[in-house]
């Protein structure tokens, strides 16, 4: 073969390697917030520890769905980490502190249920891969049948092997024993949806008699209630004689268990001044426990948060998913 | 005893048959400057290369090619293995210092002359390795399953059958089928562990036959004096060895403090999520950009392919036995006019993608 020959066959070749190799790719990924937990030497004690001021806040955008559809809320979120556990702090407006969650009233002739929910904040990690989760967020465990109203929709995985781990905070509910309840998701049931409570003992338990007319429990002697003038379950005593209440009398409808085992991993303080909350949730970062997101500060995580504003699980703001990486 | 030693030896040499191999390798001179302070690049380039062969049959163990089931086994490689991520780093940083000691590689071949004859194939064996690598980039790019790799491919498929008249060919074929699902990831998986590496190795062995045959490009200025030499066994492998363990030192602190990255699982439906350019491609990439159209064609192909054609053609195309780059101006200023627009349209490229104040 004359040189030629040679040189044309390379120059062929070369056109064709260079057409397959070609690489590119087009502007910018899908843009994604990351919360990015600062390293402290010390633990944040308090809502206002200097701790917070290690780590930046980032704004997290919620969008309102079914009854606040349309509206928008916005979460200031920091977070920090030492050794032992991870800490996060959420600050947000809310025009009302709601922390009713139904509870009883007497009006002189007969008890009822008040008008109000109460104010949540909810985090879902994932503890096994759910499929899809990373971009699509709680869009893919909450399950909606078709012609069906938000409120009938099941929340939970498609299968048993995508496991969530979900952080709850009720300000009637479990803030006033100073927690956040431990749950875990997992595959939908044929009749319930996949949201279960981590081992151990916590939630909370209806204060009302077996005809459920009236409340069961009072505040013991010696007793005070709890933040947000919530009664605790371990601060209950059966009500013996209820001509001692008088007109405009209120008492605690969902009284907060002292949660325990995996149920207690997630402590909590809060604030609510000045038209809005500020709230603390911590936790180890690996509990040992199954049902918990065991956190390993060289790993990024997905997580997403869901807003209640003294509404029912339908009716929330919802963040986008968002992203938890841990500062060296 | 020291006797004995060295008794044993040649036992085992002659047990395994290796005596002549071993007494060739011990008679073996090569010139005093094969891995210096000033000539290193070749030798680093193999020590990367071994890292990266170590490093990526480590991560094989772990691997599983299913869509469903290679992101898991590659985050559990990574965060549940011990040193699982720094080994990934290593992988990782590795290919990149790579593709620049690779780089230099070449500008230090081209600007002291060594493609000149006789070692114009000694050239053409190493720009063919230069085109190999890519190959193992893209499709190392896709085994993670996460976002990027998924959707940086979904780019390069897409480019590729713009190729006139192959594109769609080879697109079939490196896919095999329309969407890039299990058969592609088991093929880009047995290309990237099996027959790119083994056609790497292949060429290295070519290019380490020139090596051998046609020597080190020796001084610009010819000595008097005969080059001075050294034993290739033990003098020239310790300083590789040295080489060796300092390369694997720093990239396994590089790789603790700053870990690979292991982004989002790949979601195949959301096509909101669009890849960034890797560095070594801004240049490719904005050609894409200034060509548009009918016309891409140009920026796609023939201008890389032409620069390829250039670049292999290279020894046989500057054909004077001068060596020294003062007395190459036409072929030197050609190089510096390519390297200028390459550097620039990367400039850009950067500016483009990366620079968030970037409107």
């Amino acid at each position: 073969m004359s040189k030629k020959v040679i040189f044309s066959m390379i120059i062929c070749l070369a056109m064709v390697a260079a057409g397959m190799l070609f690489d590119a790719g087009e502007v910018t990924g899908a843009a994604k917030q990351t919360i990015t937990a600062a390293k402290v030497k010390n633990a944040p004690s308090g809502l206002d520890d200097a701790a917070w001021q290690e780590a930046k806040a980032v704004q997290v955008p919620f969008e309102g769905k079914e009854q606040f559809a349309g509206k928008k809320a916005t979460v200031d979120t920091k977070a920090v980490y030492n050794d032992d556990g991870i800490y996060f702090r959420f600050n947000w407006k809310d025009a009302t502190k709601s922390v009713t969650k139904g509870a009883w009233q007497y009006d002189g002739q007969k008890w009822s249920h008040q008008k109000g929910n109460e104010d949540r904040i909810a985090l879902l990690f994932e503890i096994e891969r759910i499929n899809k989760f990373a971009t699509k967020g709680c869009a893919v465990v909450c399950h909606v049948p078709a012609g069906k109203a938000a409120k009938d929709g099941k929340f939970g995985t498609v299968t048993a092997a995508e496991k969530g781990d979900m952080w709850h905070w009720k300000a009637a509910r479990s803030d006033p024993a100073g927690f956040a309840d431990d749950k875990w998701l997992t595959k939908i049931g044929e009749e319930k949806g996949g949201r279960k409570s981590d081992a151990g003992k916590g939630g909370d338990t209806k204060n009302m008699t077996a005809d459920k007319s009236k409340p069961m429990y009072m505040p013991a002697p010696g007793k005070k209630l709890a933040k947000n003038d919530i009664l605790l379950v371990a601060h209950a005593v059966e009500i013996k004689d209820y001509t001692g209440f008088k007109a405009g009398d209120t008492i605690t409808f969902r009284m907060p268990n002292m949660p325990e085992g995996s149920r207690a991993d997630i402590k909590a303080l809060s604030r609510y001044a000045d038209g809005s909350w500020t709230v603390m949730l911590f936790r180890k970062l690996d509990t040992g426990h199954d049902d918990d997101v065991a956190f390993n500060p060289r790993k990024k995580y997905n997580f997403a948060m869901a807003l209640f504003d003294d509404s029912g699980d339908e009716n929330s703001y919802d963040s986008e998913v968002l992203t938890l990486q841990f500062a060296r | 005893m020291k006797k004995l030693n060295r008794n044993q030896t040649d036992t085992w040499s002659e047990m395994l048959a290796l005596g002549d191999i071993v007494a060739r390798i011990k008679g073996l001179r090569v010139p005093a400057d094969a891995l210096t302070w000033h000539r290193f690049s070749g030798s680093l380039l193999l020590v990367l290369l071994v890292l990266l062969f170590l490093s990526g049959a480590f991560m094989t163990f772990y691997y599983s090619p299913a869509p469903g089931a290679a992101y898991d086994s590659v985050d559990y490689a990574l965060f549940s293995v011990p040193f699982g991520d720094v080994i990934k780093g290593v992988h990782y940083y590795g290919w990149n210092i790579f593709l620049i000691v690779m780089g230099w590689h070449l500008v230090r071949a081209f600007i002291v002359g060594a493609y000149k004859s006789p070692r114009q194939l000694l050239w053409v064996s190493g720009v063919l390795i230069m085109l190999l690598i890519p190959a193992l980039i893209i499709t190392g790019d896709l085994l993670p399953w996460d976002q990027n790799g998924f959707w940086t491919t979904q780019v390069r498929i897409s480019i590729i059958a713009s190729v006139p008249i192959v594109g769609d060919f080879i697109v079939r074929l490196i896919q095999g089928g329309p969407l890039t699902g299990i058969v592609a990831l088991t093929r880009f998986y047995v290309l990237h562990i099996l027959f790119l590496p083994a056609l790497l190795i292949f060429l290295i062995v070519v290019h380490f036959h020139f090596l051998k045959v046609r020597g080190l490009s020796g001084p610009l200025f010819k000595k008097e004096s005969q080059p001075e030499t050294i034993s290739f066994f033990p003098r020239l492998v310790n300083r590789w060895l040295l080489l060796f363990l300092g390369v694997t030192m720093a990239l396994g602190i590089i790789s603790w403090y700053w870990p690979a990255p292991l982004g989002d699982p790949a979601d195949p439906t959301d096509s909101t999520f669009v890849p960034r350019p890797e560095w070594w491609v801004l240049f490719l990439n904005q050609l894409v950009t200034v060509f548009k159209g009918p016309l891409t064609v140009i920026g796609s192909v023939i201008i890389p392919g032409g620069l390829v054609a250039l670049l292999m053609a290279l020894p046989f195309l500057d054909t004077s036995p001068e060596r020294h780059p003062a007395r190459r101006k036409t072929v030197i200023l050609i190089a510096v006019i390519v390297a200028v627009i390459l550097l620039g349209l990367s400039i850009t490229g950067y500016i483009e993608h990366f620079n968030e104040n970037h409107a």
